[in-house]
């Protein structure tokens, strides 16, 4: 299943404005949560992150973000190119300020605070600091509900609600990135449905975005393409479409055997997931 | 004669409420910075209470030698004393607090133990410094509000020096709750006191926001420092008192919290007063921590805590 990464992508030349990442390997610790992810993002593109729990997901997002070289418990290796830059021994606030900004999992809201108080706490870079009112507004008209509650403090919200506050954050800081750990993670499924509409918006303004999601069917319906991580690397990649369903499940579970019964492999990876 | 004596009392009671409500602001301004570097940092600072002294000295030094009235020693001390406590937080006390302990992997009873011993360490290092060069000799910061009054009735009156402390106090910390609110280091303060982590996906630095936040509470010291000078005289050892009393008016107001802060100072100030006024002087400061006693038993968040 370890296809070539780079075999199932369009050859495309070097450029400005994108991601690459090479032979990012990232640790806890003695521990290796993954190993060997190569993947690549132009603008407006948008990469799916497809796998079980405990496949290293998260933790390629937080080495993107910075969160993995920030103290002495965990460390990455390997190469992430932003724009031409080397990113991968910055801190995260240099690499936001480059434009990259994660939707952490679980939302993370800084929850004795009020909606306007999170959204505008994103926007606290110098740089974004003059675009806030117009910011703010694109902000409340992609989510009205957040300006009808902008006093409100975070903690009192129903889930889907924090998640648009969390995803507003993000776009405070007008990135040019933007990642989105378990967008739908605990949200009923209409609110899903209304959140996965909004990044379709999010996206077609240029913005690119990497998606890690657990749920495949939602994942393939929203990226331009996709990669399914096990047990800590990549496994396989491609385009909705030019993939067969029953090839990407079992990449997803681990199995060579084609729609058998398999079981999740919840427990398959470090389970940093 | 009954009506008398309730009128005594009366009178008593009001003496003591209005009294210990002035006493309340200042307080809540020696205790601000404490409950500020708790709430933002997770940093009890035992070096607290030497921190004022260590103002009021500098506003002595400053004032005997310049002849300036008291007021202007504040243009010095303020921002020195912000900048040293920028400085400590970004040279010291981030290298030893509770988050980089969690960051080196260390144990967290160790990240516990760790800013307090450096802190109290802190501590005998200030107050030994001044004895070294201030002697023990007793200082006061000389002014003419100490003997003034402001009479509101035949029998009840405040003290002119108390009520300019408790106005000061209490705009001071308005503006202080006004800054954390509405400034963007203010909401980067309070975001990296619910999580560090996340803050710094916001571009925030939390090692220079935590500087700021420490400088901030060394500032607001200085200033009841410069009061504690104007309203007694003050040796080197005299900080770890203000500490106590600090943690009180805190643990009654709520850990980290302004509003707290204000309202904590002024409950433990009317009843040490009421009870120096009822039961004599040696009352005062036991009935502040039977009460601060009786808080931590049936209300240990305190009254305003934060959610």
């Amino acid at each position: 299943m370890g296809a070539d990464p780079a075999s199932s992508l369009r050859a495309r030349p070097d450029g400005e404005g994108r991601l690459r990442v090479t032979s990012l390997a990232a640790y806890y610790g003695e521990l290796r949560a993954i190993y060997d992810v190569s993947l690549e993002l132009a603008p407006g593109e948008v990469l799916a992150v497809i796998g079980a729990n405990g496949a290293g997901k998260s933790t390629l997002l937080k080495s993107i973000a910075g969160l993995m070289n920030h103290g002495a418990r965990s460390h990455i290796r390997g190469a992430v190119e932003w724009r031409g830059k080397r990113i991968e021994k910055l801190p995260p606030e240099a690499i936001v300020d480059a434009g990259i900004a994660l939707v952490p999992e679980g939302r993370r809201l800084f929850a004795r605070m009020s909606v306007e108080d999170n959204l505008l706490a994103g926007a606290y870079l110098p740089r974004c600091r003059k675009a806030i009112p117009t910011r703010l507004e694109e902000i409340y008209g992609l989510f009205p509900r957040l300006r009808e509650r902008k006093g409100q403090v975070v903690s009192q919200m129903s889930g889907g609600e924090q998640q648009m506050v969390a995803i507003g954050r993000a776009l405070m800081s007008s990135p040019r990135l933007i990642a989105f750990d378990e967008l739908s993670l605990g949200l009923s499924p209409a609110m899903v449905d209304e959140i996965y509409a909004k990044l379709r918006e999010i996206v077609a303004g240029g913005t690119a975005a990497i998606l890690v999601e657990q749920d495949l069917s939602r994942a393939l319906a929203a990226c331009t393409h996709f990669c399914v991580m096990l047990e800590g690397s990549i496994v396989l990649e491609g385009r909705p479409g030019e993939v067969a369903v029953e090839a990407i499940t079992a990449a997803y579970f681990g199995s060579s055997r084609v729609g058998s019964s398999v079981r999740p492999t919840s427990g398959a990876g470090p389970n940093h997931g | 004669m009954a009506s008398d004596d309730l009128y005594w009392v009366l009178v008593d009671l009001a003496n003591g409420v209005l009294s210990g409500a002035m006493l309340g602001g200042y307080y809540a301004l020696i205790s601000v910075g404490l409950a500020l570097n708790f709430g933002v940092m997770r940093l009890v600072n035992l070096s607290h209470g030497d921190w004022l002294i260590v103002a009021a000295y500098i506003a002595v030094t400053f004032l005997s030698a310049t002849g300036l009235a008291p007021f202007w020693s504040l243009a010095i001390v303020v921002p020195l004393m912000y900048t040293v406590g920028y400085f400590v937080q970004r040279g010291l006390l981030n290298y030893v607090s509770v988050q980089a302990a969690e960051h080196r992997g260390m144990s967290p009873v160790f990240g516990l133990m760790l800013p307090l011993l450096v802190t109290f360490g802190l501590s005998i290092v200030l107050s030994q410094g001044m004895q070294l060069i201030f002697s023990s000799d007793a200082a006061t910061i000389r002014n003419d509000l100490s003997y003034s009054a402001i009479k509101l009735s035949d029998d009840l009156s405040i003290s002119t020096l108390r009520f300019g402390f408790f106005v000061a106090a209490a705009v001071l910390l308005a503006a202080l709750a006004a800054w954390l609110k509405g400034t963007h280091i203010g909401r980067a303060i309070r975001a990296a006191s619910d999580d560090p982590e996340v803050a710094t996906l916001m571009g925030m630095r939390t090692a220079h926001v935590y500087g700021v936040a420490s400088g901030v509470a060394l500032a607001s010291a200085s200033i009841a420092g410069v009061m504690v000078g104007m309203s007694r005289s003050f040796q080197p050892f005299d900080g770890p008192p203000f500490l106590l009393m600090a943690f009180g008016v805190v643990i009654l107001g709520g850990l980290g919290s302004i509003a707290g802060a204000f309202v904590g100072g002024i409950v433990l100030g009317i009843v040490q007063v009421l009870a120096g006024t009822w039961f004599g002087p040696a009352a005062q400061q036991v009935a502040g921590y039977l009460l601060i006693l009786l808080m931590l038993a049936v209300r240990p968040q305190g009254l305003l805590a934060r959610g």
